[in-house]
């Protein structure tokens, strides 16, 4: 089948070099365009002061676009975040988020993406709401599907079930690549080092999680209490009887540390991304740590652009770069050589 | 612990409110990915040489306006954003400020952005000199 893959970057990526102010949004566009993508995603929350009022500015957007042009990108997907509980006595109602919705799909649009992320805590009455004024605009929603969610599972079956009640092209999926580790990414592990793990609770964990990969991981329910769906979901996937074994094995604060975050990471079969390859919008392709030799330490990318391929995917990988996170306490982090690494490796994959 | 750069090592200062030294002040940039309107912190934490400050002595000024963490509750407006990377100014109502000297600092922040069930915390102690 005939696929058109092309790659992006997340800005997402280059938030140390943007919060110690060594890049500005100009810059992070700059270093995107030198490694070779034509994409560019941005959470305009992030980057852009006063959110949301630079972008109700005309001045604005045609610097916006003129910095598109100048490093020849185009918006491949704006990261929104449903501030639905921005009080802290009420969630919003329903009402209210849908608007907050319609304000953020417009300014996705206003900035030029086709596509707007949400996240899983989205209410599904709200997407649903948002549905028509997401089809006028031309902005396409994508719910992202981030470690512990997964996609073929009953979770996911409930928005399969309002895309087909609805038959809308406007809803689908934003998969990050994080639901695709085959490992626990180094940089994690020698976090947890630096910090006082010993060697042997560490493969305590790394055995644990490598048999979740073997077995195939219990998937997570459909459930809006997140805090919940995510206990449930740890204890089926053993971890009462891992932090046991890690104690039994005299294993400290690290030592839990690291087998607790061994649950923000998953593995699907590639093969779920080839059986919902239509209402796939967007990838979030997230990395940790690429080394020298374009390996990834821990995302099975060669697997992932293989099922891109087979189902005839048309559309961005867009570098999601999150290694920085362990790192900055104890070093800098240098993004920009990560992103170029990880883009290079998506390259090889995609034109191999 | 934070990861990432939390205080600004030369704003610590004692705060003059006609002739009067009323309290202390620094500044601090939030530990979390993206900016916060200030309705969802829900707390700022000082303990200033062992001393815990009550909440409604902490102050935080955002673009010129300085807020109790009671008022913060409800800003919302895009004007008032702690945006990310750039740091706001925690005052701490006390009187006579601190002496001249060094310090020890934990200034522990806890936000809540919505779609997380949990809220992000972060501290950080320090030494420093007024």
């Amino acid at each position: 089948m005939s696929y058109d893959i092309k790659r992006s970057v997340s800005l997402y990526s280059y938030q140390d070099e943007f919060y110690n102010k060594q890049l500005d949004l100009e810059g992070c566009l700059r270093e995107t365009a030198k490694t070779g993508a034509t994409g560019v995603e941005l959470l305009a929350e992030q980057m852009i002061r006063k959110f949301p009022l630079p972008i109700e500015d005309e001045a604005f957007r045609e610097t916006w676009f003129g910095w598109l042009k100048k490093y020849g990108l185009q918006p491949s997907c704006y990261d929104a975040f449903l501030e639905n509980r921005i009080y802290d006595n009420r969630t919003l109602t329903l009402k209210e988020q849908v608007k907050m919705m319609c304000r953020d799909i417009r300014l996705a649009s206003m900035l030029g993406f086709p596509v707007l992320r949400t996240l899983v805590s989205t209410p599904m009455d709200v997407i649903e709401g948002s549905l028509e004024y997401a089809e006028k605009m031309g902005v396409k929603i994508g719910l992202e599907v981030h470690a512990p969610f997964s996609l073929n599972s009953s979770w996911a079956d409930g928005y399969m079930e309002m895309i087909t009640r609805t038959g809308t092209k406007f809803f689908g999926f934003v998969p990050d690549m994080g639901i695709f580790c085959k490992n626990i990414p180094d940089v994690t592990r020698e976090k947890f080092l630096r910090h006082g793990a010993k060697p042997e609770c560490l493969k305590i964990v790394d055995d644990c999680y490598a048999e979740r990969v073997a077995k195939g991981f219990v998937k997570i329910k459909y459930d809006l209490n997140l805090g919940k769906a995510n206990m449930e979901y740890r204890l089926a996937n053993g971890m009462n009887e891992m932090m046991e074994a890690v104690k039994k094995a005299g294993g400290g604060p690290a030592d839990l540390g690291y087998a607790g975050s061994s649950f923000t990471y998953s593995w699907s079969d590639p093969q779920d991304l080839i059986d919902n390859i239509d209402y796939i919008y967007h990838v979030h392709a997230k990395c940790y740590n690429t080394h020298e030799d374009y390996v990834e330490t821990a995302t099975a990318i060669p697997e992932v652009v293989e099922a891109f391929k087979k189902a005839g995917y048309k559309g961005f990988l867009s570098t999601e770069y999150e290694g920085g996170e362990h790192l900055r306490a104890d070093f800098d982090v240098d993004s920009i050589e990560q992103v170029r690494r990880h883009q290079e490796a998506l390259r090889r994959a995609i034109e191999g | 612990m934070a990861g990432r750069q939390f205080y600004n090592p030369s704003a610590f200062a004692n705060v003059v409110c006609d002739g009067n030294v009323v309290g202390f002040s620094f500044e601090i940039k939030e530990q979390y990915y993206r900016s916060i309107t200030l309705s969802i912190v829900r707390d700022i934490k000082v303990v200033i040489d062992g001393e815990a400050i009550a909440r409604e002595d902490v102050r935080l000024t955002v673009n010129g306006e300085t807020f109790t963490l009671e008022e913060c509750r409800t800003v919302i407006d895009p004007e008032y954003r702690w945006e990310f990377g750039e740091f706001i100014t925690v005052t701490v109502m006390k009187e006579g400020g601190l002496a001249a000297g060094k310090h020890h600092i934990d200034c522990h922040q806890s936000i809540a952005p919505s779609y997380m069930p949990f809220t992000i915390e972060a501290d950080c102690p320090a030494d420093f000199e007024i």
